[in-house]
């Protein structure tokens, strides 16, 4: 992740501040920065939205192709992720400097979305063991500030609710192969809650969500937190180079279910309105 | 953008012939006694085998058995590192390598992808981290390479217990080992140190369960400090706590047998000045 190289004097200031639950730029311990979804960005997807979550840009885009399911689970669809930090966000992330961080993004998404609660699979399913949908998620990185978990999972979100996935119909023809036809009408297939991912840092003896560049590298350690909308966690993983006290993360847990479940409702109230807008929405685009 | 090379899906040319045959449907999936005799909701770990020193080339190795998992692990450092950046002044540098052998795992190599033998990795070196002094070692570098000879089951939380051996082995300072236990939450009971049929047992079709998940857990027993947490599948909050707590038992339950094979490596490799 970028770094920012922080002073002593600075990061007593943070920590003293983050005690009595006033944070740098005036939030609360559990307040995220100034946000803003867009979804349907990209004409090419099948499914795009991007987010800023205060200087942090990510942008998700979503094609929906027909391949072969997986051996061991012929029913099922399934989704590929890619993160790709690009060279944009800073220079650190220049040629390969970036694979490391977007393989370690990539694989914290497979297991947030590897359960059957997050996602009926089975929806995505053709014929068993013949065809499925594929859903090849791509993540773009534009802008790096902190708290790149959230606002992923937050594009995903936006973008899974903007995917359109047409209707297939198998037909076998005379000589007794399959043929696939794609009926004309949109037909959404994707109506599904998934999980949002919220990041709670360890600073000094408490924990604050959404932390800026600042604030991470006062922290010792992270816990990373996937919730759903029903407060079911979905998976819990601590990254940093420090340790954490088993009460600590208790209390984090808490925290954190308590502030995912939290960001579903109002995040689905603005999808739908957004959706509701039809053709009179403005779209804002990269330039607002 | 870089080249995508980790999306190449060709076609399967060969494919083992367990697909083939018919399986045996949700055998494991029904709460009932474990295969292997040992009790459900309760802290049961397998009991363990461990020895150090066993690569005569590395600086520091340990090989652990729990089951039919079979772990080895090697340290090789402290050692000058090649990039000199600002940071490598300051502090040394720990880097951890994680890989499966081809036949470790009942499908040869097809389910662990490399990217996921990455994510191993760097959970490893999560884990192991906040136990290692790396301030007492400017410049240098300690790499620890995990090989997993067998797959049965609660690897991960293995190899952080052979990783710590064998940085023990190796002289490297710590401020304590780093334990390893794993757990599979199935419904309302739950299963400690898991086997590799009962982690990867599917769920019945219908069924409820809302509590369904694995957790695995590194602690540092005497300073009683989380340095490593993973979990997935799906948990309530209380569920994910107890569980915690229980893995932390567990790793209390594995400390002194660990403990008394870094004694006898110790006694071994300098035995105590005879009487005279």
């Amino acid at each position: 992740m970028a770094t920012v190289q922080v002073s002593e004097a600075e990061k007593v200031y943070i920590l003293h501040g983050i005690r009595d639950d006033l944070r740098v730029d005036g939030r609360g311990c559990e307040d995220y920065r100034h946000m803003e979804v867009e979804t349907d960005v990209v004409s090419n997807t099948d499914g795009s939205a991007k987010v800023t979550l205060g200087h942090t840009a990510v942008l998700v885009g979503i094609k929906a192709e027909i391949g072969k399911p997986r051996p061991l689970i012929p029913n099922e669809g399934y989704l590929e992720f890619f993160v790709d930090c690009s060279a944009n966000a800073t220079p650190e992330f220049e040629g390969r400097g970036g694979e490391e961080l977007g393989t370690e993004l990539s694989n914290i998404l497979y297991k947030v979305f590897n359960n059957e609660h997050s996602l009926d699979l089975r929806s995505l399913c053709i014929s068993p063991g013949e065809h499925c949908w594929v859903l090849y998620v791509d993540v773009l990185l534009l802008q790096c500030d902190g708290n790149l978990y959230d606002a992923i999972s937050i594009a995903i979100k936006a973008a899974l609710f903007n995917t359109k996935i047409p209707r297939v119909h198998i037909s076998s023809d005379d000589e007794g192969g399959k043929e696939i036809e794609l009926s004309d009408d949109p037909y959404d297939c994707m109506r599904v809650n998934v999980s949002c991912i919220v990041t709670l840092c360890k600073i000094g003896h408490r924990h604050v969500v959404d932390a800026t560049l600042q604030e991470k590298a006062c922290s010792v350690a992270s816990l990373i937190i996937s919730v759903t909308h029903k407060g079911v966690i979905t998976c819990t993983r601590k990254v940093g180079r420090g340790s954490l006290d088993p009460e600590s993360i208790c209390e984090m847990t808490e925290a954190g279910r308590r502030v995912g479940k939290a960001l579903h409702s109002p995040l689905i109230k603005l999808l739908q309105q957004e959706e509701s807008l039809g053709k009179k929405r403005q779209k804002v685009g990269f330039l607002g | 953008m870089p080249t995508d090379n980790k999306r190449v899906r060709g076609p399967e040319v060969s494919q083992s012939p367990s697909l083939f045959c018919s399986r045996p449907a949700g055998v494991l999936s029904s709460p009932g006694p474990r295969a292997d005799g040992r009790q459900r909701d309760q802290v049961d770990v397998r009991p363990v085998f461990v020895r150090c020193g066993l690569v005569s080339q590395a600086k520091g190795s340990a090989y652990i058995e729990a089951g039919n998992t079979k772990v080895l692990c090697c340290v090789y450092g402290p050692r000058e590192t090649e990039r000199k950046d600002e940071t490598d002044m300051k502090s040394g540098r720990l880097t951890t390598d994680m890989r499966f052998a081809p036949f470790s795992c009942p499908e040869r190599g097809s389910w662990i992808q490399g990217s996921q033998e990455k994510d191993f990795s760097l959970m490893l070196q999560e884990s192991l981290q906040p136990a290692v002094c790396l301030h007492r070692y400017p410049r240098s570098q300690v790499e620890v390479n995990v090989v997993v000879l067998e797959n049965s089951g609660s690897v991960l939380a293995h190899a952080v217990t052979c990783a710590s051996m064998a940085l023990a082995d190796a002289g490297i300072e710590m401020y304590d080992l780093v334990l390893g236990c794993s757990l599979r939450q199935d419904g309302g009971s739950f299963v400690v140190d898991p086997t590799y049929p009962e982690e990867n047992s599917r769920r019945p079709s219908g069924g409820g369960g809302e509590k369904r998940g694995g957790l695995t857990v590194a602690f540092l027993p005497s300073l009683n400090q989380v340095s490593g947490l993973q979990s997935d599948g799906e948990m309530a909050e209380e569920t994910l706590t107890a569980g915690i707590r229980t893995c932390i038992e567990g790793c209390y339950k594995l400390y002194p047998v660990i403990q008394q094979a870094l004694i006898k490596a110790v006694r071994r490799a300098a035995p105590p000045p005879a009487e005279s």
